[in-house]
């Protein structure tokens, strides 16, 4: 032992074995890094329990910085960590804003339908505001519109919210106006500090003050909102005023610094719909059920009424447009009688009627009565069948119909004519029958003439047909006969206009 | 954006709101319609947006509305050209002002410069400066020197 080990016995005795543990403890990193690591947790709750930030603020940067780089390295299992807390209110503020939009939607169509619904396009066309607005505002027990953070000793907006779709303001102006109201009460009926303003009124409107030391909080109202808001509005001020405590102390018109209280404030943007929304409404639902069924009634016994008079005009109207085609009936009144058709008017019993046409359009013979009074039809199409029928026409000869008249025409046999002559002329002179081209079949006067008077000779034969205008065809026959046989010869051909005998008497 | 708070101070009639007007709305009016308590115009001046507060003049019935000075940034002195009582009510009313918000950023108006019988003299304006304000000879009627009179103030506002 040195004479300085010995020195240092004497001076500090047994510690010297202390001291040299204690060193080794120093330069043990893995021994200090347990000592530290003992003390570290009860030194932070020392400092955090005596109110001191010291520590808070040295940890902070540290903290968040490793925070950062944690997520950004393993994002999936932040994501996951963090996804019961997120998930409900994200879910719940996207099902939030499809019902409110589907109340809206739903009430805009409901009074699109009304006279009430007219009544607020007629409103919105006056006023200009649109009509969706309108209808909500029916419909609406309140809304929170317009929320106004106002810096108390400015008069500024130190931020501000609108519902959606409330009607626009300027911000600056009417928070500005809400503090000069303010000062000008404070002025004006000059009582204690802690009067002040808390309610306005303006039409349906109503702006409510919640006031804190340096700030207040302005809350338009349209309608009538529940007394609670009111303590909620003094819960949220509260809330930005510890938030935002500094900022506020120090408010030089930067609204900037204030746009994170507007998460604080955005819950109180509230609407509430009338009550015939829930409860009173299934009550208000079931009277309407027996009007509406009766007009169901009244409604469907028209249609039918309707359809059936459509039905039955159109099968009316069927028959009398198919009966004025008909040639031979005249059919003034086709109506219902004793569930059948009945036409009433003229008809020729030869007159045939459309029946398969009538058929093809659900109009069966049975259904048709005629209660007519019979006639003889002189329309062309009647004649010509009659005449048809009549005169069984010869080769050579045809009847036929043009421009609204008959004609009989073509060379006819002698004896044909002379069978008919009467009828024929009678036609004719009635104007029933055009005989203008009817001529005699040169051939059959011939044969008839000969037939009868052996001795006759014929010595010339001309048809007068070829003429233009005639007003019916002759043959002119020139012959020699006796005398005897003249008288015979024209008391046979007398009466027959065709024919016309001109004889040299032997 | 950053939002300044200016108040319009002075006697009645002087111009206040004509100023006011002409500047925010570009409109000028004869007729005289005295303001009651407060009218709040809201204006944006490059980056500011500039909060006007024009309030009612002084008369002997009522004095200015002290309260509404709190929280201004500035203060546009007005003064009738015209009316020489109005220009010497000035230091007044800046007392006034400087009792309830302290010594804030102040500009000068001298208004209706567009008419004949103006009776400020140079050592009347001299002396107003010599107080260390801007003044400025205003007409709410042309519109003389209205753009610079509230630029102005809100350069001071910012210093
Ligand atoms: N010729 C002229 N008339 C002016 C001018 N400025 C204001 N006036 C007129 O002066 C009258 C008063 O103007 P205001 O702007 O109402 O005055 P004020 O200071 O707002 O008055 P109070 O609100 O009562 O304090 C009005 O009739 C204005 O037309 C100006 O520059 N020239
Ligand atoms: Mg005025």
């Amino acid at each position: 032992m040195s004479q300085l080990d010995e020195l240092r016995q004497i001076i500090i005795g047994d510690n010297s074995a202390q001291l040299t543990e204690l060193k080794q403890r120093i330069e043990n990193v893995e021994q200090r890094t347990k000592d530290v690591a003992e003390v570290l947790s009860s030194a932070i709750e020392k400092e955090l329990s005596s109110q001191q930030s010291g520590i808070v603020d040295s940890l902070q940067k540290p903290v968040t910085l490793g925070l950062k780089k944690a997520i950004r390295s393993e994002p999936q299992e932040y994501a996951e960590i963090l996804y019961p807390v997120m998930a409900p209110s994200i879910r719940r503020a996207i099902s939030q804003a499809i019902s409110s939009m589907m109340v809206t939607i739903n009430r805009t169509i409901e009074s699109a339908t009304t006279a009430q619904g007219l009544s607020l396009r007629y409103e919105s066309l006056r006023t200009g505001i649109p009509y969706a607005e309108l209808a909500l505002r029916q419909t609406l027990l309140y809304r929170v519109e317009h929320l106004y953070l106002i810096d108390q000793n400015t008069g500024m907006a130190m931020t501000t919210l609108h519902a959606d779709n409330a009607q626009s303001l300027d911000s600056d102006a009417v928070s500005a106006m809400f503090s000069a109201i303010q000062s000008f009460i404070h002025d004006s009926f000059s009582v204690d500090e802690g009067s002040r303003l808390t309610d306005l009124k303006v039409g349906d409107q109503n702006v409510w003050v919640v006031h804190g030391a340096s700030a207040m909080l302005a809350c338009v109202i349209r309608g009538e909102a529940p007394v609670s808001l009111r303590q909620e509005l003094y819960d949220a001020l509260d809330m930005v005023r510890t938030d935002f405590a500094n900022e506020i102390a120090e408010y030089d018109g930067d609204a900037a610094k204030f746009m994170g209280a507007r998460s604080i404030l955005q819950p109180l943007l509230r609407s509430e719909l009338k009550q015939e929304d829930s409860a009173t409404e299934n009550k208000k639902k079931d009277k309407p059920v027996g009007p509406i069924l009766f007009s169901l009634g009244v409604l469907a016994a028209l249609t039918w009424l309707v359809v059936h008079w459509y039905d039955s005009y159109s099968r009316l109207s069927t028959v009398k447009h198919f009966l004025d085609q008909t040639p031979g009936i005249t059919a003034n009144h086709v109506i219902h009688d004793d569930g059948k058709i009945v036409v009433q008017g003229l008809k020729d019993p030869d007159a045939i009627i459309p029946y398969q046409t009538l058929n093809s359009y659900g109009i069966a013979e049975s259904d048709i009565r005629f209660a007519t009074v019979p006639v003889r039809s002189l329309e062309p199409e009647m004649e010509l069948a009659r005449f048809t029928n009549e005169f069984s026409l010869p080769t050579g000869v045809s009847l036929y119909k043009k421009d609204g008249k008959i004609y009989l025409e073509g060379d006819a046999p002698y004896e044909w004519l002379k069978s008919n002559q009467t009828r024929i002329l009678n036609l004719a002179s009635d104007k029933r029958l055009n005989i203008s081209r009817l001529a005699a079949d040169e051939q059959s006067v011939r044969a008839a003439i000969n037939a009868r008077y052996d001795s006759v000779r014929i010595n010339s034969m001309t048809s007068s047909i070829k003429t233009e205008h005639s007003k019916m065809g002759v043959v002119n026959i020139e012959l020699e006969v006796s005398s005897k046989e003249f008288a015979s010869l024209v008391s046979s051909f007398s009466g027959i206009p065709w024919v016309k005998i001109e004889a040299n008497i032997k | 954006m950053i939002k300044k708070k200016v108040c319009m101070v002075g006697e009645f009639s002087v111009g206040k709101t004509s100023l006011t007007q002409k500047f925010v709305n570009n409109v000028f009016s004869e007729t005289y319609l005295t303001t009651i308590g407060v009218k709040i115009d809201t204006v944006q001046i490059e980056d500011t947006k500039l909060v006007i507060w024009d309030i009612a003049g002084r008369d002997s019935l009522s004095p200015i509305n002290a309260s509404y000075l709190v929280g201004a940034a500035g203060v546009v002195l007005v003064a009738d050209g015209t009316r020489l009582q109005t220009v010497e009510s000035i230091s007044e009313i800046w007392s006034t002002v400087r009792e309830k918000i302290g010594e804030v950023p102040c500009v000068v108006a001298l208004n209706k410069a567009d008419l004949e019988d103006w009776c400020v003299d140079n050592t009347t304006i001299e002396s107003l400066r010599d107080r260390g304000w801007d003044v400025f000879e205003t007409s709410a009627k042309d519109g003389v020197m209205v753009e610079s009179l509230f630029h102005k103030i809100v350069e001071k506002t910012k210093e």
